[in-house]
């Protein structure tokens, strides 16, 4: 069953005279339980087509239906509240919240989803434990290795148990030990849990480690091909 | 967990929020110190003016306002005078008959009001014996004694013992002198103490005019904190041919000097709490756009709009939490020191006491206006932060976390 429909997807930046084609008509659908990774040359589209697939990004034109919900007609505000429920993000730039421990920064968006203290603390605690990093449970992000503070963030991400998981470039700042074993976590977690996880990515390591790989080119869908 | 993250971001940057927390903490200072200045400006030229000169309450004949004429007198004056002091929240009175003249020295001449008192009455009221500087008031000259205010003297060049000479209409109305010898004098922040009058004893004055027992003016000194209505009223339905006037009546430019007072300092508290606005909006501004990226991502992770304009807001607040006890403290500390030992104005005070005001302020303030202060800077520091959490929800997730 699948959970991301873009259909005829079309994005195009109006800089001031000359309009830029980021995407040319994408039509992709991804299932529940996949492991993708979205691939291509840089400039190719890849970080728009995962904007407008996590809805942070509106597209030109076409359709976008995440988990049977036409995201292209939410406004702002049921956006903000359809990626609290549906999605989670991991980003190139980790973007954990500075000031609050790991533990909270995990904690955090089962917060914005008022799940209880006790809740929160128990799967927060069970992720950092598959993550690796139980131990780093009370240390502030600025204390943790590029690794780890990306572990954080898968763990951040899985917290809700989203319908799925976007993560733009996860390991562009990471060296090779550190990919592998956050790659290996996230096949993990894509075993255990069933989470979906799409990638945009030109990292070999990951496109190896992908069982589907869509490559893009000029803002279109060259390559689909299943492992 | 939104108040700690709110807690924690504030001491991301130190020096940045010192700096908001610094404006909070001079804001209410500065609040508390002008408008004690202010109060000890108003309060202090009002008490001088009560206390020395006009004191709560006046009667007079309903014409003597008009046409200071001797005739218009307020009959058993010294009756009523008597009579007064007995009624409740009464504290003293004196009468006086008054007239005007020119007064005389060998140098200069020039007009006064010449007020017969009867002293040992018109200390109790006025008090204006304190007020001597040089000489006595009223017990070392034996025959016609003269008191004088400091500017008076110096323009006629007169000092303690020097000869005057005082030339008014007589109650028949003939042109009479009398020589006078000067007693003391009396400097006042008073305009009309330090140069208009001319104070003799009134059995000199009233026989001077050849009339006996002539009253213009009857001076009424209440309680402290007494209601002055009480007495007004009962005195005007016993005696309703006589004017009985408080002191606004008889110096409304006190009533709109205090006015005055008020919009000045209401003016001075617009333009603190506008720097104040401005540098809270700066700073905050800064705090959000260092931040572009960040908030970004709690947007995009899911956090609501309303949540990060809160968390924007929150900040601030704690910064206020945090200055306002320091100001509060600190503007408390300067009143109590400076309401004892007094600011010192005296390098400046010729230039002030030539309108009327004391050299010396003590400046004080009713607890419930450090109530009110802290409450406006709050709020102004709460719409200084308005601006910024407005920009910070403006975001876009997208173009914010692109953004280095």
């Amino acid at each position: 069953m699948s959970i991301i429909k873009a259909e005829n997807i079309t994005k195009i930046y109006n800089h001031t005279v000359v309009p830029v084609h980021a995407l040319n008509g994408v039509t992709l659908e991804i299932d529940r339980g996949e492991f993708t990774a979205i691939v291509g040359p840089s400039g190719c589209g890849k970080t728009t087509l995962l904007n407008i697939l996590g809805g942070l990004d509106h597209p030109t034109s076409g359709s976008v239906e995440l988990a049977n919900t036409d995201i292209t007609s939410l406004n702002d505000g049921q956006l903000i509240d359809f990626r609290l429920k549906n999605i989670g993000f991991v980003f190139q730039a980790y973007n954990l919240i500075p000031v609050l421990t790991t533990m909270e920064n995990v904690e955090f968006i089962m917060l914005l989803q008022k799940r209880t203290k006790k809740d929160r603390e128990a799967r927060a605690m069970e992720l950092l434990s598959q993550m690796g990093i139980a131990e780093k449970a009370n240390q502030r992000p600025s204390q943790l290795s590029g690794g780890q503070q990306q572990r954080v963030a898968v763990a951040r991400a899985l917290a809700s148990k989203p319908q799925f998981i976007l993560a733009d470039e996860p390991t562009a700042n990471l060296d090779s030990k550190s990919t592998s074993s956050l790659l290996d976590i996230m096949a993990d977690m894509n075993r255990e849990e069933g989470a979906t996880f799409v990638f945009s990515t030109h990292d070999q390591r990951v496109i190896e480690k992908a069982r589907r790989v869509i490559t893009l080119e000029d803002g279109r869908v060259v390559k689909d091909e299943r492992k | 967990m939104l108040f700690i993250i709110a807690w924690r971001n504030i001491w991301r940057n130190k020096g940045r929020s010192l700096v908001v927390m610094g404006s909070i903490v001079v804001g209410i200072w500065a609040l508390i110190f002008a408008t004690g200045a202010m109060n000890a400006f108003m309060v202090g030229y009002m008490a001088d003016i009560i206390n020395h000169d006009v004191s709560n309450l006046q009667v007079h004949h309903p014409d003597f306002k008009t046409d200071r004429d001797v005739q218009f007198t307020i009959p058993n004056g010294e009756q009523k005078a008597d009579e007064l002091r007995h009624w409740e929240g009464v504290k003293a009175t004196t009468t006086r008959t008054l007239v005007n003249g020119m007064i005389a020295s060998p140098r200069k001449a020039s007009g006064v009001q010449i007020r017969g008192v009867d002293v040992a009455n018109e200390t109790r009221v006025t008090a204006v014996d304190s007020l001597i500087t040089e000489g006595s008031f009223f017990q070392n000259v034996r025959r016609n004694p003269i008191v004088l205010g400091n500017q008076l003297a110096e323009e006629l060049r007169v000092s303690e013992r020097s000869k005057v000479v005082l030339t008014f209409n007589d109650a028949n109305g003939n042109i009479t002198s009398a020589a006078f010898r000067v007693d003391g004098i009396v400097k006042s922040s008073s305009v009309n103490i330090s140069k208009q009058y001319a104070f003799v004893k009134q059995e000199d004055l009233t026989r001077l005019l050849g009339l006996g027992g002539l009253v213009h003016e009857l001076a009424i000194l209440t309680e402290p904190h007494f209601d002055e209505k009480i007495v007004v009223d009962e005195y005007q339905s016993k005696y309703p041919d006589d004017l009985i006037e408080t002191w606004r009546e008889i110096s409304p430019e006190m009533d709109m000097m205090q006015e005055m007072y008020g919009s000045m300092l209401y003016v001075l508290m617009v333009i603190i709490m506008l720097a104040l606005v401005f540098g809270i909006i700066n700073t905050m501004l800064m705090a959000v756009l260092e931040r572009t990226r960040e908030l970004g991502m709690l947007m995009a992770v899911g956090m609501s709009k309303v949540r990060v304009y809160s968390l924007v807001l929150l900040e601030t607040i704690f910064l206020g939490i945090l200055g306002a006890p320091i100001g509060l403290g600190l503007g408390y500390l300067t009143i109590r020191y400076f309401s004892e030992t007094g600011v010192d104005l005296s390098q400046y005070s010729e230039g002030l006491e030539s309108f009327g005001y004391s050299s010396i302020l003590y400046p004080y303030i009713e607890s419930g206006t450090y109530f009110q202060i802290v409450i406006a800077v709050l709020i102004t520091a709460f719409v200084g932060a308005v601006y910024p959490a407005w920009k910070a929800v403006r975001l876009k997730p997208v173009e914010a976390l692109h953004m280095i």
